[in-house]
């Protein structure tokens, strides 16, 4: 805007003393200060007490937001330590189910196998009560045999009868009694000459 | 040519001011560029520096319109 | 001095006559056009500062964000920081009054149809500065009583035979030295900066309509550059004095509160 200006410059001046622009005027200098003084009226009683109003009730929500931050922040880690806790919980009794259902199954395994062995065993055992059975029965048959073709033999070759009962029998347990004492390589031996004997 | 010899006698006394602010600024702006974070510090720091070097070129502007 | 370009009477530079523009009357209280400026300034920015005010919200507006941040930057950087977290209270309302007024006022340096900047008139720096001498030699004497105030002048530890002399120098420095220059400096800077902004600007003018040639006439948007470019310097002057001012008003106070000079 220089037309502005030039037009303020080129008006014609009375020469004054204030023009020197170290000089104060009585009049600029008063209107200064009570421009001054009602500016600082209105800024200290109605602007500055507003804005300081302002200021604290922010850092007050600043700080309260940091607080709830802070909380939910808390919070929040609380949450993850529960959960992580709950992890390590799940994790635990997952390998204590795993672990307890091997040593179960290890259990089982023994178990059977006890229970296979224990009838091996039975089995076994059975077997050989039969065979024992068998053979007590094979022996008290053979002897009763041996005795009778004994005793046949016997009367067939003394010639007398040996029917009568009470003799015969007792001369089977003797000699009976002497085959069982006697060692098996001997019995035929001793056999021999009691045969040869009697 | 008319004049003031007055304004000759102020333009050669602001020469001094003009070092002294100059180097003040340069001394802040070392400053800041070694240091950043000592910016806070050092601006009201030069500034003072700044406003109490200018008050020797404002005694000579008030001298130029006096005398 | 008269510039012989054209062939006429010649270019008249402004002078300091240009600052002096009475609009009612003459003389010691004529009322002048940086008078009006000042009962503008006024005008304006207190009705904006009550009615941001009155509207303001915990989360900030546009308008208040900016304001605020005017507020900020004064209660904080300058007041906080040079007068210290304790003190600084009630001086808040002295240092954003000051700096609201010296910068709306310079900033009328350069805006259209106003373009005068009322600080340019020394009247008005002095008047600021007489409230701030007030403050701080009455903050000093009320926190050290008035012969502490005098006494803690001179720092402890110095030669007796050179008490006086430092004592004459920081009385000197105390009632003349910081009054004046904090009046003159804002003063001179706006003083300078219009009379560059009014050369630049009648200069172009005389250069386009008086010219003697081509060449000259066309010299003449050289000038208007410079005027557009100046101005834009003025702005950044303009916050910088009221920076400034606030600054050392702020120094002042917290220098008369120290325990120790």
């Amino acid at each position: 805007m220089p037309n502005a200006l030039t037009a303020a410059v080129r008006a014609p001046e009375a020469e004054s003393v204030w023009t020197s622009p170290i000089l104060p005027q009585p009049g600029e200098l008063i209107v200064g200060l009570i421009a001054f003084g009602i500016l600082y009226w209105v800024i200290a009683k109605l602007v500055v007490p507003r804005f300081e109003e302002t200021y604290a009730q922010r850092t007050a929500a600043i700080e309260g937001g940091m607080e709830q931050a802070e909380k939910a922040q808390a919070e929040a880690e609380a949450a993850l330590r529960e959960y992580q806790a709950q992890l390590a919980e799940a994790r635990a009794e997952a390998g204590r189910i795993r672990e307890e259902a091997r040593s179960e199954g290890a259990a089982i395994l023994a178990e059977m196998r006890e229970k296979a062995s224990a009838d091996a065993a039975r089995i076994t055992e059975a077997a050989h009560k039969q065979i024992t059975a068998e053979r007590q029965q094979a022996v008290i048959q053979l002897r009763s045999e041996v005795g009778r073709l004994a005793t046949d033999l016997a009367s067939r070759i003394v010639g007398e009868s040996l029917q009568d009962d009470a003799r015969q029998q007792r001369v089977i347990e003797r000699f009976l009694s002497e085959l069982e004492t006697a060692d098996p390589n001997q019995v035929r031996t001793v056999a021999t000459p009691a045969t040869e004997g009697s | 040519m008319t004049g003031n010899l007055n304004v000759i006698g102020y333009g050669l006394a602001a020469i001094g001011p003009a070092i002294a602010v100059g180097l003040i600024f340069a001394a802040y702006i070392s400053g800041v560029a070694r240091q950043p974070e000592s910016r806070g510090m050092l601006q009201p720091i030069a500034i003072l520096g700044f406003a109490l070097a200018e008050a020797l070129a404002l005694f000579g502007l008030v001298l130029a319109f006096i005398l | 001095m008269r510039l012989r370009l054209a062939a006429g009477e010649g270019f008249s530079p402004p002078t300091t006559e240009f600052f002096w523009q009475p609009l009612v009357g003459d003389g010691a209280f004529a009322f002048t056009r940086p008078m009006l400026l000042m009962v503008l300034s006024v005008a304006v920015i207190a009705p904006v500062m009550v009615f941001v005010a009155k509207r303001m919200q915990v989360v900030p507006s546009k308008g208040q964000f900016l304001t605020e941040g005017t507020y900020n930057f004064v209660r904080n950087s300058v007041g906080k920081d040079m007068i210290g977290a304790k003190e600084f209270r009630p001086f808040i309302p002295l240092l954003f009054t000051q700096f609201l007024l010296i910068l709306v006022n310079n900033l009328f340096e350069i805006i259209p149809l106003l373009q005068f900047p009322t600080f340019s008139r020394i009247g008005f720096p002095v008047a600021l500065t007489l409230v701030v001498f007030a403050v701080y030699h009455v903050v000093g004497m009320r926190r050290h009583g008035v012969g502490g105030y005098f006494k803690r002048m001179v720092p402890p530890g110095v030669p007796g035979w050179i008490v006086p002399l430092i004592f004459f120098l920081e009385l000197i420095t105390y009632f003349v030295t910081r009054p004046v220059t904090l009046a003159l400096r804002l003063m001179a800077n706006m003083f300078a900066g219009t009379l560059l902004l009014v050369v630049f600007a009648l200069g172009g003018e005389y250069m386009l309509l008086e010219g003697s040639n081509l060449f000259v006439r066309v010299a003449s948007l050289g000038s208007f550059a410079l005027f557009v470019i100046m101005t834009f310097f003025e702005i950044l002057v303009g916050f910088l004095q009221a920076y400034v001012f606030v600054l050392l008003t702020a120094f002042y106070i917290a220098d008369s509160l120290a325990e120790e000079h």
